[in-house]
């Protein structure tokens, strides 16, 4: 059975896992999720996905949620085909960069990104306003965080060291986002 | 050489890192940064953090930032001794389940728990007000997250599993906050509740919390 990714083809969040199971040449199929119906947060949904967001992902029953988390363990259950997206566990120093970058792009990075996509894409998608003070507080927020960025990309091609890692491809995708909206 | 942690030993992300050095059993020294001359925004520290933050690890010169990823480097080096924190590498889906509620944690608790802190403890700690719309708003997001933390505590002792985890312990610097600023919150969401009162009182955070908290 082929892995089974319970999504959105144009969300964020699949997209994150479709990258890398293209990284990584791993078949799959989108199940898509009827958002009209709700069925994100229908009880069937919740048990699978208890915050009733996508994506989940279905190996054979085995059932995962959390981009990152199933980014992960399709890198480690791939590890031996594709491109290489993260270090062997007993490696302790490149596995403890690996968690750095990691803690990085979801503290330094993610948070500001996200809420210029909320003001400039997904409330206008919704018919909201975007909040132009949040916008402008997001984007002096990033501008700061990137000399950070800045400093560790100096020293390394990767942020988690000079061999692609998969937290590049995450920054890829969210910034993808953020150009069309900062534009 | 004993691990040395660059931070302050009552800040919420060294203790987020002390209660995993407690766990686990492992020696070590907090060097404090000095304030009075911002040493975490001089060039010097820069090089070890590019982010001007606190805490910083150095163990006999490998320098990690970042408490969770350095939460991670402990539990893995020391598996061998203290408290089982993290699964074994090559289980694949233990590790799975584990990143999974590593996400929830940073995703679905820590953005509302340290808002929550923002408004009500360290904007008044800098002399700065609370903004009570963004406290509330927090507060509401917060309640939401927990029905899922609910839905999760229902199937497994823990978040990752029936086996604490490095991700039941991270909650506790922020929780502890929202807790003490949104009590009605972690009370109304019973199998969360029970999960945490085992968290906050084990001996670990009690003495993680020794040379004082924020508090």
């Amino acid at each position: 059975m082929v892995l089974t990714i319970i999504g959105v083809d144009v969300s964020t969040c699949t997209r994150r896992v479709k990258v890398v199971l293209f990284e990584k040449g791993v078949d799959f199929v989108i199940k898509p999720v009827d958002w009209s119906t709700g069925e994100h947060k229908s009880e069937a949904h919740l048990a699978k996905q208890p915050f009733g967001q996508v994506p989940i992902l279905d190996d054979e029953g085995f059932i995962l949620f959390e981009s990152r988390a199933i980014g992960r363990y399709i890198a480690t259950k791939y590890a031996n085909q594709g491109t290489k997206l993260i270090p062997d566990p007993k490696d302790l120093k490149a596995v403890a960069l690996f968690e750095q970058a990691a803690c990085v792009e979801q503290a330094d990075f993610e948070p500001y990104v996200s809420g210029i996509a909320v003001e400039k894409l997904f409330n206008p998608l919704r018919g909201l306003a975007g909040d132009e003070d949040k916008f402008k507080k997001n984007v002096e927020a990033l501008n700061a965080k990137l000399d950070g960025y800045e400093r560790m990309l100096t020293r390394t091609k990767y942020l988690a060291g000079d061999v692609s890692a998969w937290n590049s491809k995450n920054i890829g995708l969210s910034m993808s986002l953020t150009m069309p909206a900062t534009r | 050489m004993v691990l040395t942690i660059i931070g302050d030993d009552v800040a919420t992300c060294t203790r987020r890192i002390k209660v995993v050095l407690f766990e686990k059993g492992v020696d070590f020294v907090i060097k404090p940064i000095d304030w009075t001359i911002r040493e975490h925004k001089t060039e010097a520290y820069l090089e070890k953090q590019p982010f001007g933050q606190i805490p910083v690890l150095d163990d006999e010169g490998f320098i990690l930032f970042e408490s969770r990823a350095i939460g991670r480097y402990i539990a893995t080096k020391y598996a061998n001794q203290g408290t089982k924190l993290i699964p074994d590498p090559k289980d694949l889906k233990a590790v799975a389940l584990f990143e999974q509620a590593a996400c929830v944690e940073q995703a679905d608790f820590e953005p509302a728990a340290s808002g929550i802190a923002v408004e009500k403890f360290s904007n008044p700690y800098k002399g700065l007000a609370t903004d009570e719309d963004k406290f509330q708003k927090h507060v509401e997001a917060l309640n939401a997250k927990l029905d899922g933390y609910d839905r999760m505590l229902t199937k497994t002792k823990y978040l990752a599993g029936d086996e604490i985890t490095l991700v039941d312990l991270w909650h506790l610097p922020h929780g502890e906050i929202a807790e003490k600023f949104a009590p009605e919150v972690f009370e109304s969401h019973p199998k969360f509740y029970a999960w945490w009162q085992a968290l906050k009182t084990r001996p670990s955070w009690i003495k993680a919390n020794e040379k004082g908290n924020m508090l």
